[in-house]
């Protein structure tokens, strides 16, 4: 028994060496002076270099944002110059002239010209297919350099919001880049230092023209769980945790830590195809929509942290329209489903997936809400690599996603009627066709009037349940300010953010 | 000793391909591909096709695999479907993490192992021992990390709770990020292992002269290591080489629970996204540790035989 005793001990023992050789002290990890850690949104292994797909990763996107120029950047009071200065349309708002600064310079030492910018703007272009058709409304090929550091842009319909579709994602690199499995030069206020795609230091670039960085470095790393992000915060390994769940974020703020909304960026809206059955009628979407309980949606899935909505895709829109709370009225649900035929009862298969926190939890609640009024739901849940690919833009009737994007940018990829991804079947009722007119009306208080319209009457009539928009949450430890809190790509314009003590 | 080592080599190289063909085929089984993955429904049917023929999709399943064997015989690995990004860059920079992490969780799996099957393989655990190391080895990995995470991070606070690498230094620079991940790793594969080697304890341990040397009273620990232990060579090294193997595609939910970016990540990402090359690689990288392993146990007993 002794032996026995004595065998084991001396493993346990040597087990414990060595677990103790792995751990020898180590410094406490707090990073230097005037360096920000940023754990972003990501999956590491899909990291990539190429500014100008998908940006499936917001770690990508983000590094992007610091490496290179964009042309505009969206602003408190609507969009704000970068490497563009001006924007100005001919009589026809087709024809638009592009003021670049004669001031900036990539990393390599060559100046940016617009060369550079056409050729970034045709190669978003040619990769249409992932970045859906980011560029889709600009007719490139007519389009024109004129001298160094002007361009004329051609649209092909009278498009008004110029300056907001160069928004952002609009990353300029040097004329003729071709390979992108590594950094190309950027002109942006920081540099690649070191590290890769799914982590990188970035170095401020002294060079950069506008306002002088407050930091000195930035690590920006892809993690793809969101409880590990988080994590990393609490533990001392990161100092900013890019979109963390709602409840990691309440535990975080009673520890001491610092949490930051972007309000109303994140929807999970239901989706129903205006051209499949049953959901052609608009009764049977009324009456959905009258019958699902927002605020317990809101209370459970987003545990509060945002915002009812009354099927407003962009709520946070500048040209969101106000509209009257939507109120669960169940006995006028079944009224409208028994004038549609349906009585007796609906049976639908309703798909979600995991992809984002919640989601499944949204179609669960959902069911639930819908039994009242006869209809019987069975939930779905499908894996997030097939739900891309399968289901979203495909089914009738699913959980579908939105980060927070811009009406304009809803409308290009997923209303208007050569969309990429129409997952609703939206826009045959001349929605498409006011939609162009209001893109045509040059006096801009009287555009923002048409937008909200259109907005409301897709709200009303269209195939997109919108219960909730849900705060976007980061976390920061005390000390880091000036993190963006506005919606859309915004918060990946970190360039001015500090570092107090921590 | 003659033959020993070109017959197992060539059984090395047949297992591999064996390896590489299967995986190809699974993964070319499953629904969608890379391009789908990288588009996410933004693009149409004839889109679709230019972008496969852009990659090298298009054509016969077995013209893609011979494509795919024939650059990799020439060291050629491939870019990634999703990112263009060299296959080789993607593998070589995780390949230190997981190797790293790999080699700590093997540090204190092996002796553990090794005392665990003994235990197991003993006349007084016979009845129960194979029992209690089948359902350690069921906990699964995922408990396990979440255990230690909750009792040496939260409620000890000695050691943090995820393990972000140190960019542009060496994994091991930190060693205290190490700790959980490979004890997370190394608790119920110890405990797989020892299941799979408890039988050949048995055996060994009811041998004749393990019986004289326990009558003479030979200190237990002497019997394992001097008596014992030679004859499970080659059983012990089968096992550690499968284990090993096992860990490359183990630390997946490990990586995934502390944010540890090694080659486990990158195959479930890559499976996720039916990025084929990578797929291979990764899939390829743990057959040769299990096999290199098989390799070694076939010629340690040949040499002893």
């Amino acid at each position: 028994m002794h032996r026995r005793q004595f065998i084991l001990g001396t493993a346990a023992l040597a087990a414990a060496l060595v677990a103790a050789g792995c751990s020898a002290p180590s410094a406490e990890n707090t990073g230097e002076a005037g360096t920000l850690r940023y754990a972003a949104v990501g999956a590491p292994a899909t990291a990539s270099h190429d500014p100008h797909g998908g940006l499936g990763n917001e770690s990508d996107a983000m590094r992007f944002a610091l490496l290179y120029d964009v042309l505009t950047v969206p602003g408190e009071h609507g969009t704000q110059p970068r490497l563009a200065t001006s924007w100005t349309p001919d009589e026809s708002l087709t024809n638009w002239r592009i003021e670049l600064r004669d001031d900036a310079t990539f990393t390599d030492g060559e100046p940016v010209t617009a060369a550079d910018v056409l050729f970034s703007l045709r190669r978003m272009q040619e990769k249409a297919a992932e970045n859906y058709g980011r560029m889709g409304m600009f007719d490139l090929a007519a389009s024109a350099t004129k001298g160094q550091h002007t361009l004329r842009l051609v649209t092909h319909k009278p498009f008004a919001e110029v300056g907001q579709a160069l928004e952002s994602a609009t990353f300029i690199v040097p004329e003729g880049s071709e390979d992108f499995s590594e950094p190309v030069a950027g002109s942006g206020p920081f540099r690649m230092e070191s590290g890769d795609a799914e982590a990188a230091v970035l170095a401020r670039n002294d060079d950069w023209w506008g306002p002088r960085p407050p930091l000195d470095t930035i690590e920006i790393r892809a993690i793809a769980d969101p409880q590990a992000r988080a994590d990393a915060v609490a533990s001392g390994q990161a100092d900013v945790a890019g979109s963390v769940n709602p409840a990691a974020a309440r535990t975080a703020e009673r520890e001491g830590l610092r949490v930051v909304h972007r309000q109303g960026v994140t929807v999970y809206p239901l989706v129903m195809r205006l051209d499949s059955e049953p959901f052609d009628d608009e009764r049977v979407r009324e009456a959905v929509k009258l019958a699902v309980d927002r605020e317990q949606l809101l209370d459970t899935v987003f545990l509060g942290q945002g915002a009812q909505a009354s099927d407003l895709l962009t709520p946070a829109d500048a040209t969101a329209p106000e509209l009257p709370a939507r109120t669960r009225d169940l006995d006028r649900a079944r009224e409208l489903l028994a004038e549609a035929g349906h009585g007796d009862g609906l049976d639908l298969t309703l798909k979600t997936t995991t992809a984002y926190p919640g989601m499944d939890d949204t179609a669960t609640l959902i069911a639930e809400h819908l039994k009242p009024i006869g209809v019987n739901v069975t939930v779905d849940v499908v894996p997030q690599d097939t739900y891309w690919t399968e289901v979203y833009a495909q089914e009738p009737f699913y959980v579908s996603y939105l980060g927070g994007i811009s009406f304009l940018d809803v409308a290009r990829v997923a209303l208007l009627p050569d969309s990429p991804t129409n997952e609703t079947a939206w826009g045959d009722n001349g929605w498409a066709e006011r939609f162009d007119e209001a893109m045509a009306e040059k006096d801009e208080p009287k555009r923002a009037e048409l937008l909200g319209a259109l907005q409301r009457e897709l709200a009303e009539d269209g195939g997109y349940v919108v219960w909730a928009a849900g705060d976007g949450l980061d976390l920061a430890r005390p000390g880091v300010s000036g993190l963006p809190t506005g919606p859309g790509f915004q918060r990946l314009f970190i360039d001015q953010v500090r570092l107090g003590s921590r | 000793m003659t033959g020993v080592l070109p017959r197992a080599c060539a059984r090395a190289a047949l297992v591999l391909f064996a390896v590489a063909a299967g995986v190809f085929l699974l993964t070319d089984v499953l629904p969608g591909d890379a391009v789908l993955a990288r588009t996410r429904g933004g693009a149409g049917a004839a889109e679709l096709a230019r972008l496969r023929a852009e990659s090298g999709m298009d054509g016969p399943i077995w013209e893609r695999f011979a494509r795919w064997g024939w650059s990799l015989l020439h060291g050629d690995a491939g870019t990634s479907l999703l990112s263009d990004r060299p296959v080789s860059t993607l593998v070589g920079e995780r390949l230190p993490a997981t190797l790293t992490l790999a080699a700590c969780a093997l540090a204190v799996t092996v002796p553990l192992l090794l005392v665990l099957s003994w235990w197991a393989g003993g006349l007084a655990a016979r009845s129960y021992g194979g029992g209690i190391l089948a359902a350690a080895a069921a906990i699964p990995q995922v408990v396990v990390a979440a255990a230690a995470v909750a009792v040496f991070s939260g409620l000890l606070g000695w050691l943090p709770g995820v393990s972000l690498l140190p960019i542009g230094a060496p994994p091991w620079h930190e060693p205290a990020l190490l700790v959980l991940p490979a004890l997370s790793l190394a608790l119920p594969s110890a405990a797989y292992g020892a299941g799979l080697l408890s039988g050949s304890v048995a055996d060994v341990r009811t041998l004749p002269h393990v019986g004289d040397a326990i009558l003479r009273g030979v200190p237990r620990w002497r019997i394992a290591t001097r008596h014992a232990l030679p004859l499970l060579w080659a059983p012990a090294i089968r096992v550690v080489a499968v284990i090993a193997g096992g860990l490359i595609a183990a630390t997946t939910v490990v990586e995934t629970v502390f944010g540890y970016t090694g080659l486990g990540e990158l195959l479930v990402s890559s499976v996720a996204a039916r990025d084929v090359p990578v797929v291979q690689a990764v899939a390829l990288l743990g057959a040769v540790v299990v096999v290199t392993g098989g390799v070694l146990a076939d010629v340690l007993r040949g040499v002893r035989a």
